[in-house]
């Protein structure tokens, strides 16, 4: 087994707001230009203040269509409603798992008492794209709970990994997935170690949310940094220099034409212009305001 | 200059990069921020906007403060006010939802980059026809149409923009209030909205 070598560390890029409710660094496909698919989109958003406020800041309804939003939240409290019928809220350490697929509305905001009480706030979202043959499939909601998510301890009290979706040394993550992804938050403590292995072809990448890890016993990434790795060799060691979390990411790339347009992500222009015509003729369905 | 521009025209026109590039010359490339407002009332322009990238509206306010949009200016539309044409006042502001890169167009372009490329004289009579066109549909959309058939038509015209602009602007320029295109866009769920 070969060692995975990191391609770059990547600083943050300039945030830019979505809604009022997220100030997000868009990692990609906006700020750097990498393979990361079947990770469409990454927006990172670091840890900042938010100020205590009766309206809760937020974005408001949008459609989706073509993939899944993937919410991980680390501090803060995110309500979301849906036109499936779907609500919850996801509190530090919770990942909710949307599937748009055929058509979703939607509507995020930070959810009341955290707004009424204000702090600080960060939080992961990833757009997972979807296969071709699921792209029109039916909408889906995993709402999963820090306490119900399998993880694996780490040696010498080196801290825990868990486990999102995919495996990590035989210890299967909940969440339900239309190709092979590893998902984890990856909870160091200082010195604590860990090593993962993933196949050369997918395409990985570590979010460092807090502290800064050694990677490979070489490259040193901060917080807020983002870590992409080349697509040779399987083996990734990792040492926190300091108490660390890291998203890591990992998946094996959906080798199809990608076309996006706002909330939409599909193989083909056409299927695009469809889309914009079933949203505005109401196929996504409605939700209050 | 702008490609965008010149690939406007040639689906529009036979014309050669030269023929462009002779035309071209005193063309100017703008950018505003989002919100900036471009052009006031009282203004008298001394040139209209072909949009590259971003959306621009233009709209006028009433006694009571209340906006009404005319028109909306998505990429490869063209805006302007065209009193600015009879060296007139600007009746409409005009400002940018979006941030914008825009080509400025002299209000005497089109009439003396005609002389240098004639072709250009009956595209020039094919979009003013165009523009009344869309005028006179507008003027009786709004003395007959019902708050459906105005939306339908509305994102026939513009499909994307219902992801661009707040609600309250497509109602703006509607001419209805936000809460019956709410209605409009709850009536048309309900009829259309197959739960999989």
């Amino acid at each position: 087994m070969e060692t995975k070598q990191v391609s770059a560390v990547l600083k943050s890029p300039a945030p830019h707001m979505v809604g009022d409710g997220f100030r997000v660094h868009n990692f990609f496909p906006g700020g750097y230009t990498i393979n990361m698919s079947p990770f469409f989109l990454l927006d990172y958003g670091s840890k900042i203040q938010f100020s205590a406020r009766r309206i809760p800041r937020g974005v408001g309804i949008h459609p989706h269509r073509g993939f899944e939003t993937v919410t991980i939240a680390y501090h803060g409290a995110v309500a979301h409603h849906d036109s499936s019928g779907n609500s919850g809220v996801i509190y530090p350490g919770d990942v909710q798992w949307m599937t748009a697929a055929a058509g979703i509305l939607h509507k995020e905001y930070h959810e009341e008492n955290y707004s009424l009480r204000g702090g600080p706030f960060q939080m992961v979202q990833l757009w997972v794209n979807l296969p071709a043959k699921d792209k029109m499939g039916k909408p889906g909601y995993q709402a999963i709970k820090q306490q119900a998510m399998a993880f694996v301890n780490l040696p010498d009290n080196g801290g825990k990994i868990e486990i999102i979706a995919g495996n990590y040394k035989g210890q299967n993550g909940n969440a339900q997935t239309f190709t092979p992804i590893h998902l984890y938050n990856v909870r160091l403590n200082k010195q604590g170690k860990a090593n993962f292995s993933f196949p050369a072809n997918y395409n990985t990448g570590f979010m460092v949310i807090e502290g800064a890890v050694k990677i490979n016993q070489k490259e040193i990434a901060p917080v807020d940094s983002f870590v992409h790795f080349k697509n040779q060799g399987e083996q990734i060691d990792v040492e926190a220099l300091e108490d660390s979390i890291i998203l890591v990411l990992s998946g094996e790339p959906i080798d199809e034409p990608v076309v996006q347009y706002g909330p939409f992500l599909m193989n083909t222009q056409e299927e695009i212009n469809q889309a914009l015509e079933d949203y505005n003729q109401g196929r996504f369905g409605y939700i209050e305001e | 200059m702008n490609d965008q521009f010149k690939n406007y025209l040639k689906e529009k026109i036979q014309i050669t990069d030269e023929q462009f590039d002779s035309i071209s010359g005193n063309l100017k490339i703008k950018k505003f921020d989002k919100n900036e407002i471009i052009q006031y009332t009282g203004d008298i322009s001394k040139h209209g906007f072909f949009v590259c990238k971003g959306l621009l509206r233009a709209y006028s306010i009433d006694s009571k403060g209340k906006e009404h949009i005319l028109q909306f200016a998505p990429e490869n539309w063209l805006i302007s006010d065209r009193n600015n044409m009879n060296n007139e006042a600007s009746v409409f502001f005009i400002d940018a939802i979006e941030a914008t890169e825009v080509v400025l167009m002299p209000n005497d372009f089109m009439e003396q980059a005609a002389i240098q490329v004639p072709c250009l004289q009956p595209m020039h009579t094919r979009l003013l026809n165009n523009s009344i066109r869309f005028m006179q549909k507008r003027i009786n959309m709004l003395l007959s149409a019902t708050a459906e058939e105005r939306y339908l038509d509305f994102i026939k015209l513009y499909p994307n923009l219902t992801l661009r602009v707040p609600q309250w602007m497509i109602a703006s320029y509607l001419g209805i209030t936000p809460e019956s295109l709410s209605r409009v866009r709850k009536e048309l769920a309900n009829k259309h909205f197959k739960p999989n």
